[in-house]
């Protein structure tokens, strides 16, 4: 008889190559105390945070910092309720209200977390006649949530409307309806989909919705933090917005917005919004008044994408090959999973935290240290996280420091 | 596994998947149409979908993910292949 979790030991040995020996590993990184949006402390040394996705600052925003507190003196730790049962307070109400308001949507469905989000409006939206064409790049949480689905799951290449096209055009003859699933910025590489193009192919055909998670690019991009569809002008053309308070909105839940007059009955079909506890009234609170700074955070944007490019030219400068552009994530590609993770222990030691992400959790087979910027990073943070990233690299044998030039592996 | 008992894809889709296969079969090992793909292949998940995208592209279908737990073998696949490819016609 296997023992019960067996079927992973391929998983494990490759864990314990990596990790096995008494080093420090990324699953065991604790933050001993948070000195800021930027820095904590972890084994005892001042971190610079590297790798958040807090993209504007604002888990310690005076305003939210306050309204939290009131909230959790007035209404408690906690709802002990899902939203159709005892958990919907009125924050909960003011808190869609604003996503309305701040997405110009007549609809607003407030979840636990972004997983949550994507978890239950993708298995519920589409029925047994119905297809769902999703980016293959996309988050683990879309796929658990078609996977939950009735619809037929097709996938197309990633930020390819060509191949869209091409698998819509097979789809026409069929009556169902279809829905196109992306993401506003893809997290591993901070690249953005080709939101025109898409739109564009979507027109073509009938009965074609478009759902975009806007997890990574809320509060980044667009005049007003909209997004990708504000930015690419196509907001009417979304049919569906998911996305989350976890990042730019620095807090935790997840939403879905829509001008779809049928939208209400999801919040009675939607197993992971009907079946969980809501949030707590201190977290709704600050993610109203966070929305608030993101709409009116330009100078926030503009800091952020200035950090990004500074550090993008720095590490570019020392002969890092990087796999991002002009995004808020700058993601370095190591050779190999042994070095990524000799990387990433060196940059720890030495006081800065990134992510480590390795195959299969990221495209293309990289081994990457993905880096994510944020807006109250000073310039000094970053000409140290610059240092110390030349100072690791040579030190691991990814750049010879005298040629800037990567050293061949393997 | 949807098929019916003693169904046999045709030899020109099984060619093509083995075709599809060689650069997928790392260890070498012989080909037929009873090869298991996660047993016998050892493919995980990632490789499986670099897999599909590339039958997808040789036979110009859309293969949907649903059908992939019902297919554990090359005639399986055959199978469902050419099933989808009758369907669009």
């Amino acid at each position: 008889m296997a023992a019960l979790l067996d079927r992973f030991a391929p998983i494990m040995s490759q864990r314990d190559a990596l990790f096995g020996d008494d080093g420090v590993n990324p699953f065991q990184v604790k933050m001993d105390q948070v000195l800021s949006q930027t820095e904590a402390m972890i084994g005892g040394r001042r971190t610079i945070l590297v790798g958040t996705n807090n993209y504007l600052g604002l888990t310690f925003a005076p305003e939210a910092l306050k309204a939290a507190h009131e909230a959790l003196d007035a209404c408690g730790t906690g709802t002990t309720g899902s939203r159709v049962a005892n958990g919907t307070y009125y924050g909960h109400k003011e808190l869609e209200d604003s996503l309305c308001e701040f997405f110009n949507k007549e609809h607003a469905m407030v979840f636990s977390t972004g997983f949550l989000a994507n978890l239950g409006i993708l298995s519920t939206l589409m029925g047994p006649e119905d297809y769902i064409l999703m980016d293959a790049d996309c988050h683990a949480s879309i796929y658990d949530g078609v996977r939950g689905s009735s619809a037929q799951i097709i996938r197309f290449r990633h930020n390819d409307a060509a191949d869209l096209d091409k698998r819509l055009n097979r789809l026409a003859d069929k009556p169902g309806n279809k829905l196109i699933v992306i993401e506003g910025i893809y997290s591993m590489l901070g690249d953005k989909a080709p939101l025109a193009e898409i739109v564009a192919v979507k027109k073509k055909y009938e009965n074609v919705y478009l759902l975009s998670d806007e997890a990574h690019s809320l509060g980044v991009l667009g005049k007003y933090g909209r997004g990708l569809p504000e930015e690419a002008g196509c907001e009417d053309d979304v049919d569906f917005i998911v996305g989350t308070f976890s990042k730019s909105v620095g807090t935790v839940g997840g939403f879905c917005v829509s001008n779809h007059p049928q939208f209400d009955i999801l919040r009675l079909m939607t197993r992971a919004y009907v079946f969980t506890a809501s949030l707590p009234p201190s977290v709704v609170a600050s993610a109203t008044v966070n929305l608030g700074l993101v709409k009116n955070g330009g100078a926030l944007r503009k800091r952020l994408m200035r950090n990004a490019n500074k550090l993008h030219a720095g590490l570019t400068a020392i002969g890092l090959k990087i796999a991002s552009e002009n995004s808020p994530v700058v993601a370095v590609v190591a050779p190999d999973p042994v070095m990524a993770v000799a990387f990433w222990r060196g940059l720890i030691e030495a006081g800065v935290y990134v992510n480590l992400a390795l195959p299969p959790a990221t495209p293309y087979g990289y081994s990457l240290l993905r880096a994510s910027l944020c807006a109250a990073h000073t310039e000094e943070q970053l000409d140290e996280v610059i240092a110390i990233f030349a100072e690791v690299a040579a030190k691991v044998g990814i750049v010879a420091p005298a040629e800037k030039k990567r050293v061949a592996v393997g | 596994m949807n098929a019916p008992t003693g169904a046999e894809p045709s030899p020109d889709t099984l060619a093509a998947l083995f075709e599809i296969l060689k650069s997928f079969n790392k260890a070498g090992i012989a080909l037929t149409p009873g090869t298991r793909f996660s047993e016998d292949l050892n493919f995980d998940s990632l490789i499986v979908m670099e897999f599909v995208a590339e039958v997808e592209d040789a036979f110009d279908i859309s293969v949907p993910l649903n059908i992939l737990p019902d297919v554990a073998t090359i005639r399986e696949l055959a199978l469902a292949v050419e099933k989808i490819v009758a369907e669009d016609k």
